[in-house]
This record gives C-alpha cells, structure tokens and sequence, in this order.
C-alpha cells in the first residue's frame, strides 16, 4: 500500500495566530504581509475571526524584526476592525488545534470583547530630563496631575512598571475611539503645563495591557 | 583547597578573621554579579535605552551599540538562570 501524499498541515507548517476580530461576513484577505510573506487572512469560529497567516511551527524568538511583522499585522488589521490582541508566538499545529483553542477560550474572548469593543489602547509616558536635580519633590504631584487630567476621559488605565528612575509616570489608557481627540488635547495641556519634562503619548495601539493575551494558550486551555 | 580547609574549619565552629574577610568579599562579588545579569534590570535597561533613542537623547548608532550590547548580557542571564548558575554567569561569557 502506497503512501499518502502529505497534507501541508504535515509538513511542519502550522497556523500564527496574529489577533481575533469580530467575525467578517465573508474570508478576507490583508494581504502577504505575515512571516516570510505569506499571506494574512481571517478564519472564522462563531461570531470571531482570527487573524492568521500559515507559518514554519518553531520557537518564535522575541527578536526586534520578528515582533516587528506581528505588531505590523495587528496595526493592519486594526485600521479596519476592533482587534483582541493575542500574545506574540501564537502558532498551531493545524487549524483543528487552533479551532478547539478558540472554543476553550470563547467565553474569555466573548467577555473581553465587551470590555474593549470600540476602544484602543494610549500609551503616556513621562520622563525626566538628566540635568533637572531637585525636581524629585514634584515628581508624585506632576504624577497625578496626568493621571487625574487623563482617566476621567479613558474607560479605563494602568500604571505600567517604572523600568527607569527617570519614570515619572507610565501608563496605558483604555479609550473609546470617539473619545481620542479629546483625550489627545488634554494629553496637549499637560504636555505645555509640565514643558520642563519629556512627554511620549503612543498610539493607537490594540489593548495589550487591558485583555489577557494569553487567551489561546496553554495555560488558559487553550491548545497549541 | 583553601576552600574545603574554610568549610571543614567552619564546620567545627572555628572562625579565622582572615578567612572572614575573604567571605565577605566573595559574597560581595556574587551580590555584584548576580545583580549585574539580573534579567529584570537588564530588561529595563533595554526599555529605557529605547526611550533615551526616542527622545533623542542617543543617536540611532549608541542605541544600537548599546542595546546589542544588553541583549548579549540577556542571553547570559537568562541562560544561566535556566541552568541554574547561581553567580557563575562568568562561564557563559
């Protein structure tokens, strides 16, 4: 008896899972935008696609120009969609594992879904300049003046990790995208109001910090 | 030798100042090490070294030299982690 011919799924080539969508009416392709250019498209699993691409099943290594191609996918994808983030490395065996996956994670992904529908994710981040000594004493007050000036307009926000002593604040705001202008001007004032400090505000971004992006994997049943 | 001669002397409950002295030091040196690969820190240098290139306070080529220089030091720290080095990090160099 001969031997079958193998299955592309047999040859080491799995599904990367970029990002869920609600589901789209009909297959949509973004184009060979995906890891060694292959092309990018949504599967479907009730009422959510996920973003996928085929792609060589190995260890995805956190290096700048691989994360570099998934984060380019998932700002894609977001100019036309609402994404739930998934976390980088995300790759199946087949698109069985994948399916039954996304059915361990539904109600997660379904509840998430709620929370950050029609919303994006900024980023603020606020820095002290080297020579600025003796300017310690106002750091907590500048803290909180962008704090208190900032999540009254966000559905929700974060304090991020302080990575430098440099930090004065660290954030991510949950923002209705209705609300990103507003959100922008007030980020504008207190920009102008603290001139003597350095200012990041980045974004739009999908909401890494406000989801469980690990909604697809092991170790939340999920199967890869 | 000199350092089965201090655990026997240690184990009979025999101090010798000189030899004290020499702990202390190899305890500093392992706190030094330990903290000079310690993934954390040495991510946050990485975030930080970012942040300096986007506010433009280092030129592209400084923030290149110096994250491939910290990444180099990642690898180290998380391999020995992995292995469970202690301080020995110096082996993986």
């Amino acid at each position: 008896m001969g031997k079958r011919a193998p299955k592309p799924e047999d040859q080491k080539q799995g599904r990367y899972v970029y990002c869920v969508i609600p589901s789209v009416a009909e297959k949509k392709s973004f184009g060979n935008i995906g890891f060694n250019g292959q092309e990018v498209y949504t599967m479907d699993y009730k009422d959510f696609s996920p973003i996928v691409s085929d792609a060589e099943m190995r260890e995805y290594a956190v290096s700048e120009e691989e994360v570099e191609v998934h984060k380019k996918v998932v700002e894609q994808v977001m100019l036309e969609y609402d994404v739930l983030p998934v976390a980088y490395g995300m790759i199946f065996k087949n698109k069985k594992l994948l399916t039954i996956a996304m059915g361990a994670g539904y109600a997660a992904i379904k509840k998430a879904s709620e929370t950050v529908g029609a919303k994006i994710e900024l980023g603020v981040k606020v820095f002290m300049p080297k020579e600025l000594d003796g300017w310690n004493g106002q750091k907590e007050i500048c803290r909180s003046d962008y704090l208190d000036g900032l999540k009254g307009i966000a559905a929700d926000f974060k304090e991020l990790k302080l990575f430098s002593e440099r930090l004065v604040l660290n954030a991510a705001f949950l923002v209705d995208r209705s609300n990103i202008d507003e959100f922008s001007v007030r980020v504008g004032e207190l920009t102008s109001r603290y001139d003597q400090v350095k200012t990041q505000y980045s974004g739009p971004w999908p909401p890494y910090n406000f989801v469980d992006i690990h909604i697809l994997g092991k170790q939340r049943k999920g199967f890869r | 030798m000199f350092l089965i001669d201090d655990i026997v002397l240690r184990s009979l409950g025999i101090e010798i100042p000189v030899f004290d002295l020499f702990w202390t030091f190899e305890q500093i040196q392992k706190h030094s090490i330990k903290q000079f690969y310690n993934p954390e820190k040495i991510k946050n240098k990485i975030k930080e070294n970012r942040l300096l290139y986007e506010f433009g306070e280092v030129s592209r080529n400084e923030y290149e030299v110096a994250n491939a220089e910290l990444m180099r030091k990642l690898k180290i720290a998380e391999r020995a982690l992995e292995m469970d080095l202690g301080s020995r990090m110096d082996i993986l160099e």
